[in-house]
């Protein structure tokens, strides 16, 4: 099978999907001629044209309500915004309209939108385009949040978020564009709630997201060295969230560990660790349940003090570390 | 206002204690930091101390029996005052004033801090030194918890490996594995130490085949009565309690010696026979050769005073009187009536005394005055086929003569062989106090006595 980036699968995700259903279209800043923020549409007005590659002017509030209207009216729109950290202008269509409108019409109405945009830091790129506020969303009923870490899921999971009729926010990490994995040239969809073992292991449960999965899987081979065999979980959507998969791997490791790149307080670790402490599992719990999290700062432009900011591969080994006691 | 006397909780194990004795009576005045009653926990056995003055109104437990942990044991107050005749269960159920509560919190606290050198001792080395073991509650991870609840282990005997001594699952695991998965309570665990019963070959009644104490106890008189195994069982009580105690006692601290020596009776059974007639009708009793032999007895000791003592402490106390125990057998244990100065009675007045003693103890009617100062007792088993015995010291006497039966045997007399009605006697002594040659010079001395029984009249 061929290697693809990260940052081709998306790509190729939508042009697929354009290709077969007419009703798919992108909007957002520069994402004609000049490819998008980070060159994910690069090349595909020229395949699809202007009307359906639609650049916007620089308002997040008017892209995103653009596409909610659009979305009610029977399209099936995908938005990109250059960076998350502006979905707080997109925030009110999003969370007051795209969210609420199937509920509040009894189903009369739906709003199959995706929200694409890149998160979190490693790019220098400082306070205001490095945040990870997936948590936020996460927190609102009726949008469902995607946040891929391999090519491959990305192109099944984008496939499933075009087709889903309610909004999806699809979150794309910056560091993840450039790794590659196998990648089918077919299109595939991969179901929404389902989490990936990313790794077996049988002594600790690592859940990370994003970056984080990767960072993981590195802590995970070093740890292996030492004879510790680490699970390594990708939940690959926060909503729906495949409790199970998890459930069933504490109940066998009997320690979980939760990694993400965004601010501890508040982040989506808490939300699974407290589901573990609630299910089944807790009676398999064999150690306090441990979260790494980014550091409660913004993200500093220093290129030092932003690794720092948030869990680094050392930090995931010492917490497995901890986890079993063999520090 | 009455105030309660309940059992203390002294570990976080704990959750009943056995009552081992009391040292009040009911109406017995009870000052604070007296000690009230002796009980036995899972890890220790401790004095528990009155915290209150006044009377001892109540007790509602006996010994041995085994009381839940804040139960009523008993009240004190004033005299006179009403108290519930049944036991009214956990203490503050009655709902006291506050004022009761109120005073009972720091007996509570005093009596853990008594016990907090025990159950920290108990704990395992890999405890931190720093952790209070007995304030802080226990830490275990809900794995553990889970496998403790599994394997019916106990938490709190399971060393924990993880920080600040946090039990882990594999802890658990260890733990039942070393101990092949024995589970007993802690009182059983207990009671077979004590008893040196291996737990191992003890069958649990419980559930899982957990052990109880009886459950130990069980094995332990099958172990000691191999024949009668399933057998009646009668618990140990009254009289039979105190023997056995005071036997055990005097058996494991006095080191006993036991002298025999044989006694040629032809003259006792003369002297007998002609005395048998007049006493009768002095006194309306037969003249027995128990109170010949008491007699002699009685004659023997005022010639050897060595023998009429008695160890207190650090001192020998010499008696001045002679006040011979007599053993009698009751139906449910051994009784020793005394008759005070019996070196200054005839034989008269002996058998008078002997058989209204004798009488009064197979009917349980001896007054505990009439059991207590003896100097030394006379055992006499010659109504049976005993010919020697080795009899235990009767405490705090240091000397006791056993008895055995009349028999005719060929001896030696004057290089001729001759039937002679012979006797042994048995005396056994408590060689702190008395040397062999002095106690062997008694014997010789009472021997004498009763084959040439006219120098009683000396």
């Amino acid at each position: 099978m061929r290697e693809l980036t990260y940052l081709e699968a998306v790509k190729e995700a939508m042009s697929q999907e354009m290709r077969q259903n007419e009703d798919v279209f992108i909007l957002g800043e520069d994402i004609g001629v000049y490819g998008g923020a980070f060159g994910v549409t690069r090349g595909m007005i020229e395949e699809f044209g202007p009307e359906r590659i639609r650049n916007t002017p620089i308002s997040e509030a008017a892209i995103s309500g653009t596409a909610v209207g659009a979305a009610l009216t029977g399209m099936r729109p995908i938005l990109e915004l250059q960076f998350s950290d502006f979905i707080t202008i997109a925030m009110d269509n999003m969370v007051n309209q795209a969210a609420k409108i199937r509920y509040m019409y009894g189903g009369k109405g739906k709003v199959p939108m995706v929200l694409r945009t890149p998160s979190g830091s490693g790019t220098g790129a400082a306070a205001q385009h490095s945040q990870s506020l997936e948590a936020w969303m996460a927190h609102v009923p009726g949008l469902k949040v995607v946040q891929p870490s391999t090519a491959y899921d990305a192109k099944g999971l984008l496939k499933a978020a075009i087709d889903d009729d309610n909004p999806v926010i699809f979150y794309e990490h910056k560091l993840c564009y450039k790794t590659k994995s196998d990648v089918p040239e077919e299109q595939y969809s991969i179901p929404l709630g389902k989490a990936d073992v990313k790794r077996q292991g049988t002594d600790v449960t690592i859940v990370a997201t994003a970056i984080m999965v990767h960072k993981s899987l590195e802590a995970a081979a070093e740890l292996e060295k030492e004879g510790i065999h680490v699970e390594v979980i990708d939940p690959r959507t926060l909503v729906p969230l495949d409790t199970e998969t998890i459930i069933q791997s504490v109940k066998k490791t009997s320690r979980l560990i939760v990694v993400h790149e965004a601010v501890k307080r508040g982040g989506f670790g808490g939300e699974i660790a407290s589901t573990i402490a609630e299910s089944e599992a807790f009676d398999y719990l064999d150690a306090p349940i441990k979260r790494l999290g980014g550091k409660a700062v913004p993200i500093p432009y220093n290129p030092e003090l932003e690794k720092a900011a948030i869990p680094t591969v050392d930090d995931i080994v010492a917490a497995v570390k901890e986890t079993l006691n063999r520090l | 206002m009455v105030k309660e006397i309940f059992m203390p909780k002294l570990s976080s194990t704990m959750e009943v204690g056995t009552l081992l004795q009391w040292f009040k009576n009911e109406g017995d005045a009870v000052a604070v930091g007296e000690p009230l009653f002796e009980i036995m926990t899972d890890k220790i056995n401790i004095e528990v101390e009155s915290y209150e003055e006044g009377i001892l109104l109540k007790k509602y437990f006996e010994e041995d029996d085994e009381v839940p942990i804040n139960h009523v044991v008993g009240y004190i107050g004033e005299a006179g005052e009403q108290v519930p005749d049944s036991p009214p269960g956990e203490s503050g159920a009655a709902k006291e004033e506050e004022d009761v509560s109120d005073s009972r919190q720091p007996q509570l606290e005093d009596l853990v801090q008594q016990g907090i050198t025990d159950t920290t001792s108990e704990r395992t080395a890999n405890e931190p030194a720093e952790t209070e073991a007995t304030a802080e509650k226990l830490r275990a991870t809900p794995a553990a918890r889970r496998a403790a609840r599994e394997e019916n282990v106990r938490l709190a005997e399971v060393p924990g490996s993880g920080p600040k001594g946090r039990i882990h699952q594999g802890d658990v695991m260890a733990f039942t594995s070393s101990h092949t998965a024995l589970k007993a309570t802690p009182l059983a665990k207990k009671v077979a130490e004590a008893e040196g019963v291996d737990l191992k070959e003890v069958s649990g009644t419980g559930s899982q085949g957990k052990i109880y104490r009886a459950d130990v106890e069980g094995v332990k008189q099958i172990a000691s009565s191999p024949v009668e195994a399933g057998g009646k069982r009668v618990k140990l009580e009254g009289i039979r309690k105190v023997v056995a105690q005071r036997t055990l006692q005097s058996k494991t601290t006095a080191p006993h010696v036991t002298l025999t020596t044989e006694v040629d009776m032809t003259e006792a059974i003369n002297l007998r026979k002609q005395l048998l007639g007049p006493i009768e009708q002095q006194t309306g009793f037969r003249v027995s050769y128990t109170e010949i032999i008491l007699k002699a007895a009685a004659y023997s000791l005022k010639m050897h005073p060595h023998i009429n003592v008695a160890l207190e402490g650090n001192h020998i106390i010499y008696h001045e009187e002679i006040n011979l125990g007599l053993a009698v057998a009751a139906d449910n244990g051994l009784l020793v009536p005394v008759v005070k100065n019996a070196d200054q009675k005839g034989l008269a007045a002996l058998t008078a005394e002997c058989k209204r003693l004798g009488k009064a103890a197979r009917e349980n009617k001896v007054k505990p005055e009439e059991m207590s100062g003896g100097t030394f007792t006379v055992s006499n088993l010659g109504m049976y086929a005993i010919d020697a015995f080795t009899p235990v010291i009767n405490q705090p006497e240091s000397a006791i003569l056993g008895v055995g039966r009349i028999n005719e045997k060929p001896v030696g007399v004057n290089g001729a062989i001759e039937l002679r009605p012979m006797m042994v006697l048995s005396l056994s002594f408590d060689h702190r106090v008395i040397d062999g040659a002095p106690a062997a010079a008694f014997l010789t001395e009472l021997k004498e006595a009763l084959e040439q029984p006219f120098k009683l009249l000396a």
